[in-house]
């Protein structure tokens, strides 16, 4: 996982906007961004300077919530009186996009002209001919349907698709008839993965650190609900402690666990599960990442029922907040660009979200350096299994453990999907009754939270420290916690669409 | 044989910008040039609007990549 060079702008951009606003000169010097971070004598990433300005100022639209092409002093104003444009968490920055070649079919030096030219044969639309020797294809006919390359015997015809569609496992990204990308909000779920793959950076996520800087510098009660993956974001060195200090530094007024959430969330679950299957349903799956969620009810409404009513631990976590404190400001911080769109359905419970990414870019901004920060005390009150949420198969192992102990009767048989195509597939499959299943897990990134669009580490380092984290908890199993017994009625999900 | 020393930025800001790669890098070396190398992690080298930032035999190397990295390596260890 290495860190790009659009991936340095962007955080450059984070960063010197949460300076700004900190200091209080952010209309000010907005536009000084635009010579900063991209300078006369820089590395070029583009054909000129202007253009990479072009694309700058867009991008620092997302990072003020404002709407790409709003002029940036106006955007600046906006985002420092708290306004957040009605925007998908997930946003094409037009200027970048570099229309990738969508030339979809291409015959390569592999074709040798054969005599069985089945190439030919098998284009339904005659497409196909050959030209100086070789298969050549008229892209004015062609219809992309593939039949070439399945048929040619030498694999001389490969398929090339842009890193942002490849990457898109919901098919929701098109070519628009000016070649760029399009995103198609209809199947769209927000989980970010055309972000992190497109190199040049033309897919971005609106940020609020502004707005929620502003809220902070007010003087609200600002909670932090920081979720498990959290670990290890700052360098394998940084210990836990040092990170909840420097969000309460930053001016947060307390930092709760989502993991206590979690466990809260295991309880409901298990709950659930004991209840309903198999006596009403045949399976059940869970609720807790908001893009399968979204994909279950944008690509297989059928299934939508089997989809757990349980909250996720972000919002059950939030729900203790708020009623603790009801004019509390909370601010989910985790790896997940999906909780952006999640929070949206629920703004009464959550005001702002931050991938670690944009948290780190506020500590720079604010001129603090984690690893310099004494460290306070922070004793988790999670159990392990409610930390384990963040990787890929801690749902799971939390559920079993629960439904062990409080319906040691219930059989549960559990099945695991990690990233979209997959979780497509096997929600497919229990949906047909073709799986030995009875329980999905379903998590839209690969290795679970830790493998988030948001991310700053390296998943499989993560899921090592959180293991080492977790095993440290007090207790193992969510019905052994004492804290999250007590939230656990609270949670049904609110069944707004969104 | 003397080592070359190699103290790396592990502060927020150069972590931003990537200083993990730069230490991935290092500890990928075949085993021969690494054991050549004694590299440290420091928390901040002052320069942090630069960063990634490492300190090679005492001189602050900024914006570095883990491609400059090798090479300043390479032409120290020649
Ligand atoms: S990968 Fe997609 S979004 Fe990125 S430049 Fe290419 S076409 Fe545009
Ligand atoms: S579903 Fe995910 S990968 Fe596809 S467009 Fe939306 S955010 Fe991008
Ligand atoms: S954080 Fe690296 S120089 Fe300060």
């Amino acid at each position: 996982m290495q860190v790009s060079e659009v991936t340095k702008i962007r955080r450059k951009v984070l960063a010197e906007v949460s300076r700004m606003a900190l200091e209080g000169d952010l209309v000010e010097n907005i536009a000084d961004i635009l010579s900063t971070v991209v300078s006369e004598d820089g590395p070029r990433y583009r054909c000129c300077v202007h253009k990479e300005r072009a694309v700058l100022k867009d991008r620092i639209n997302m990072a003020l919530s404002q709407p790409i092409g709003t002029p940036l002093t106006e955007a600046a104003g906006r985002a420092l009186a708290g306004e957040r444009a009605d925007l998908p968490a997930v946003n094409l920055l037009p200027e970048a996009c570099d229309r990738c070649p969508i030339d979809k079919f291409l015959v390569t030096d592999a074709c040798r002209n054969c005599l069985a030219h089945n190439c030919i044969a098998s284009c339904p639309k005659k497409a196909i001919m050959v030209v100086q020797n070789r298969a050549y294809i008229d892209k004015t006919a062609c219809i992309e349907c593939g039949m070439c390359k399945r048929s040619c015997a030498y694999g001389a015809i490969i398929e090339i698709s842009r890193p942002c569609e490849r990457a898109c496992d919901l098919k929701a990204i098109v070519a628009g008839s000016d070649r760029r990308a399009v995103i198609d909000y209809d199947k769209c779920v927000q989980c970010g993965a055309c972000k992190v793959a497109c190199p040049f950076g033309a897919i971005s996520e609106r940020s609020d650190i502004v707005q929620l800087i502003q809220r902070i510098k007010a003087g609200h009660s600002v909670y932090a609900l920081l979720a498990p993956a959290f670990i290890g974001q700052f360098g394998p060195k940084v210990r836990p402690e040092q990170i909840v200090g420097a969000i309460g530094r930053l001016g947060f007024h307390s930092v709760r666990e989502v993991a206590l959430g979690a466990d809260a969330v295991a309880l409901a679950e298990a709950g659930e599960f004991a209840r309903a299957v198999p006596a009403e349903q045949p399976y059940l799956t869970t609720s807790c990442c908001p893009a399968f969620v979204a994909m279950v009810e944008k690509h297989l409404p059928d299934a939508g029922e089997r989809v757990s009513t349980t909250v996720s631990p972000m919002v059950a976590a939030a729900k203790t907040v708020k009623e603790e404190d009801p004019s509390a400001t909370v601010v989910f911080i985790g790896p997940c660009v999906a909780k952006k769109a999640e929070a949206r359905r629920y703004p009464d419970l959550i005001d702002f979200v931050l991938t670690f990414e944009e948290l780190a870019a506020m500590f720079v901004g604010a001129g603090l350096n984690v690893a310099e920060i004494e460290a306070g005390a922070h004793i988790s009150v999670a159990s392990r299994d409610g930390i384990g949420f963040a990787r890929a198969g801690g749902v799971t192992q939390a559920v079993c453990d629960t439904v062990a102990k409080l319906a040691p009767g219930a059989e549960l048989k559990p099945q695991r999907a990690e990233g979209l195509a997959d979780c497509l597939d096997m929600l497919s499959k229990m949906q047909r009754g073709s799986l030995d299943a009875n329980f999905l897990e379903a998590m839209a990134c690969t290795g679970g939270c830790v493998g988030g669009p948001g991310t700053m580490a390296d998943p499989r380092l993560t899921a090592k420290l959180l293991e080492l984290y977790a095993a440290a908890a007090q207790v193992a199993a969510a019905p052994d916690n004492p804290a999250a017994k007590a939230e656990n009625d609270l949670h049904r999900r609110k069944n707004s669409a969104g | 044989m003397s080592t070359l020393r190699i103290e790396v930025c592990l502060g927020t800001s150069c972590h931003l910008m990537g200083a993990q790669d730069i230490i991935d890098a290092i500890e990928n070396l075949p085993p021969d040039k690494r054991s050549k190398i004694d590299l440290r992690g420091v928390t901040c080298l002052k320069t942090c609007r630069k960063g990634p930032n490492a300190r090679v035999n005492g001189i602050i190397l900024s914006e570095i990549t883990p491609e400059r990295i090798l090479t300043v390596i390479e032409d120290n260890l020649a």
